[in-house]
């Protein structure tokens, strides 16, 4: 197949700052191509799609070396309209990429303007609502649509101008689960179709992973890694010191691998091949014994046990049949009773405008219940200030920069405590303390800093206020894997000294690994809140809310009930390639 | 989150008229109420401006709209009683003249408002820009930039109440009943207001851009905007409105 993009030593450093965003990039994609980019933050992949669009040179300033050509033509030379023709880019903020206020005029404004004759007109239109499946959604508003259905009004914009290439970066960011995998099922139509090749920047590695032909990795500016997904994720020890996830199930074969347990020609991508994979390494081990299931479940009664060893102090959250709604046709929560104690990680999953964002907003104040009664540290919000709420609960909201609002990192952190009265110094040097655990610039413009540092700011202010009550509304997202992780072991950490934190997450790997019980919601209820585990594992629930099991949950579950009931129960990689090996040992 | 400039779905007359001849009778209202000097013809234009919003459906947006401009309508009559002096008194500092001015200068107020917001209620925005466009051969920079600008008060609202709510979970005391102190804790939280808004507006340019913005000319719009007999009628209607506004 042809190079439909060749960049021959890129280089890219924005405006008249020093250090290079790209750094002798070297890249060709062939057309008709999935390729996913991925990468930790600031290792250049919005600046390869600004590059791959034309976006720079022409919109952003700064110095560009080297050779970028889009199917022949010199991005330096030709102009950004005519780049256009070629690559179509979706950005990343969704509502900035929208002109018009109606579906159908949003996908008519690139049509229009490219003068495409107008017997076509109508035709290109329907085909590209059809082709992400939005045929019904033409004469909506696009002010009233769910974030997943703008990101699809979005592609069909573009994909009714025709593409060759179609660039998008991070699609998905601020998507559930169900909706992320709609739009690369999109993606993965359109290219069928219309034989445009696609290139998506993305975090999530499990889609990836499985829709990808070609993964490119990109670390400080430069390709690190770059093949098929099974190539690139076999390399998951490089890929971790990166700062990229690998899916677990890549990571259970790459260590089975390294043990000698089993002959691995390609890293295990899905549930399904790591089930064989196991199954390839037990292979003609004796018949289940069943006095083994009790025992499978101790590494995650330790857990257990650190929730119950709360159960005798006074709980932080009350909630007592908690009503609330906007009104009709918005979203809403129902009946909702829930107890939050110290030292508890409460993780919340459902779908979006499953009333999530709803209950963190009743339980840091700023919703009053119709019915019900929200009581955090014994306050009942309904007749106590949000202000004097706010020294008992701390929020992270999920974009930050709704958050900062002072001058340097230091004020930044220092102004919560401020805020609750504690005297200048004081509140310097605690913040002080907190700025320099996290590694942060503190005299730097907290908006001048990336986005996965602008999350770590808002965190360090939420820290330094040593509050009983976390709340975290989708902590990771916008975070590569180490942000990720970094931000994570900090609120484990506070959990630990024996704040409650309660954290929404679309990430299941996520909640899987850090929460200790979780609320599972559909429709405003709660339809059931427990063990992390136990909820994991019974399918017809996870199906009532839409929501993927995690992946190594998923498969321990299924080779309980295949291979060995032993395995159930298991929640970690290490855990099950340890029983893997017990296993193969004893037999 | 509904608004009040958000355009409401409907197959009136009002709806299916030419933009650019509902701009026309929005603009000779205007000029009429400015022009006019009659109690009777002041009221009479108001009327006329809400008889047609009950017609298209969407009374209810003005009278949520008359809601807010009351009091600053009010304010404007007592500021016109102070500073328009003359005639006999009637009470306290209010004159006559006063009186006879600062109600005026009321009624103008909500007659100009309303029948601009009546138009961009029963118009799409792009409508309105490619008619524009089309028939009054505006350049389409501004007629973008207008529509643009115009799209982005919802969005900035609601970024600007997440922010609030966001300082208030932090302990801001926005939930303060002192409107002078909630003014000053409010200017601080306009930085992240403004970052985000050059941003997004930065993000909307290039997209815009990459979509073939530089090639739009007048014949670009797929749909068509011609002037129909109704169009026609709607325009003698104006010249008689104004006619009556001069006269009266």
């Amino acid at each position: 197949m042809a190079a439909i993009i060749e960049l021959r030593e890129v280089s890219f450093a924005y405006g008249q700052t020093e250090s290079l965003a790209l750094k002798d990039l070297n890249l060709t994609i062939e057309e008709g191509g999935f390729v996913g980019v991925i990468g930790p933050s600031g290792a250049g992949k919005s600046t390869l799609a600004s590059v791959l669009s034309g976006a720079i040179p022409h919109h952003y300033t700064g110095r560009l070396y080297g050779e970028t050509r889009v199917a022949g033509l010199d991005t330096c030379e030709a102009s950004l309209t005519d780049i256009a023709t070629i690559v179509g880019s979706v950005l990343q903020d969704i509502d900035a990429q929208m002109v018009a206020s109606v579906v159908e005029d949003e996908i008519l404004f690139g049509l229009e303007n490219f003068d495409v004759p107008r017997d076509q007109i109508e035709q290109r239109l329907t085909d590209a609502l059809s082709a992400v499946g939005i045929a019904e959604l033409r004469e909506r508003e696009i002010a009233s649509l769910s974030g997943g259905q703008k990101q699809k009004v979005a592609i069909a914009a573009i994909l009714a101008l025709a593409p060759r290439v179609l660039v998008l970066d991070e699609p998905t960011a601020a998507l559930d689960p169900i909706s992320s995998r709609a739009v690369f099922d999109v993606l993965r139509e359109a290219q069928r179709l219309t034989g445009v090749t696609v290139v998506v920047i993305e975090q999530m590695v499990a889609l990836l992973a499985e829709y990808c032909d070609r993964i490119i990795v990109l670390d400080n500016g430069s390709v690190a890694l770059d093949g098929t997904p099974h190539d690139v994720f076999g390399h998951s020890d490089e890929l971790r010191a990166i700062g990229v996830d690998s899916p677990r199930t890549a990571r259970i074969s790459n260590s089975l691998a390294s043990l000698g347990l089993v002959e691995v020609e390609r890293p295990a991508l899905t549930v399904d091949e790591a089930q064989a994979l196991v199954m390839q390494a037990l292979d003609g081990r004796t018949a289940p014994t069943s006095d083994m299931r009790t025992r499978s479940y101790a590494p995650h009664d330790a857990r257990e046990t650190g929730a119950c060893a709360s159960r005798g102090t006074a709980p932080i959250v009350e909630l007592e049949g908690v009503s609330f709604s906007y009104g009709a046709g918005c979203a809403s929560v129902d009946d909702i009773d829930l107890t939050v104690r110290p030292g508890e990680i409460l993780g919340v999953v459902g779908q979006n405008g499953a009333g999530k964002t709803t209950l963190t907003k009743l339980l840091n104040g700023l919703l009053k219940p119709v019915s019900g009664s929200v009581r955090i540290a014994g306050l009942d919000t309904r007749s106590t200030p949000v202000s004097t709420l706010a020294t008992h609960v701390a929020t992270l909201f999920q974009n930050p920069d709704r958050q900062l609002c002072r001058n340097t990192v230091l004020e930044e952190v220092s102004f919560g405590l401020e805020l609750h009265g504690v005297d200048t110094t004081t509140a310097r040097e605690r913040a002080d303390a907190v700025i320099e655990r996290f590694g942060l610039p503190a005299q730097s413009a907290p908006f001048s800093l990336s986005r996965g540092q602008r999350q770590m700011v808002a965190l360090a202010g939420v820290v330094v206020l040593d509050p009983e009550l976390i709340i975290l509304d989708e902590p990771t997202s916008g975070l590569d894997y180490r942000e990720c992780m970094t931000v994570m072991e900090t609120v484990r950490k506070r959990a630990h000294m024996g704040a409650a934190v309660i954290m929404i997450c679309h990430d299941m790997e996520v909640v899987s690994d850090f929460a200790t019980r979780i609320a599972i919601m559909a429709q405003g209820r709660i339809l059931d809140c427990g063990p992390t585990h136990r909820l994991f594992t019974q399918s017809d629930l996870l199906e009532q809310a839409s929501i993927t099991p995690p992946q190594v949950i998923d498969l321990s579950e299924r080779l309980a009930d295949i291979v060995d009931p032993s395995f159930a129960g298991i929640t970690e990689v290490s855990d099950l390639v340890a029983r893997v090996k017990e296993l193969k040992h004893r037999a | 989150m509904l608004n009040v400039i958000d355009y409401v779905p409907g197959a009136s007359l009002l709806h299916r008229m030419n933009p650019v001849s509902k701009l026309a009778l929005a603009a000779s209202i205007i000029l009429a109420t400015f022009l006019s000097q009659s109690w009777a013809m002041l009221v009479g234009l108001l009327m006329l401006t809400l008889a047609l919003g009950a017609y298209a459906g969407v009374i209810t947006r003005l009278v949520s709209l008359l809601k807010v401009l009351t009091p600053i309508a009010l304010l404007m009559l007592i500021l016109q009683l102070a500073f328009v002096r003359g005639g006999d008194q009637v009470l306290l500092f209010a004159t006559t003249e006063g009186l006879a001015t600062g109600g005026r200068a009321c009624l103008r107020l909500v007659g100009v408002a309303l029948p601009l917001v009546l138009v961009l209620t029963v118009t799409k925005l792009t409508d309105l820009a490619n008619a524009c466009v089309e028939v009054l051969h505006v350049p389409y920079k501004y007629a973008f930039t207008f529509t643009t600008a115009l799209r982005f008060v919802p969005i900035f609202t609601q970024e600007m109440n997440a922010i609030m709510e966001a300082q208030t979970a932090r302990g801001v005391e926005f939930d303060t009943r002192n409107p002078f102190k909630k003014m000053s804790l409010m200017l601080p939280v306009c930085i992240p207001l403004l970052v985000t808004s050059v941003g997004k507006t930065d993000a909307t340019a290039l997209a815009a851009e990459q979509r073939g913005f530089y090639l739009r000319t007048r014949e670009s719009s797929y749909k068509r905007y011609p002037l129909r007999a109704a169009d026609a009628m709607a325009f003698v209607f104006c010249a008689a409105i104004i006619a009556l506004g001069f006269i009266f």
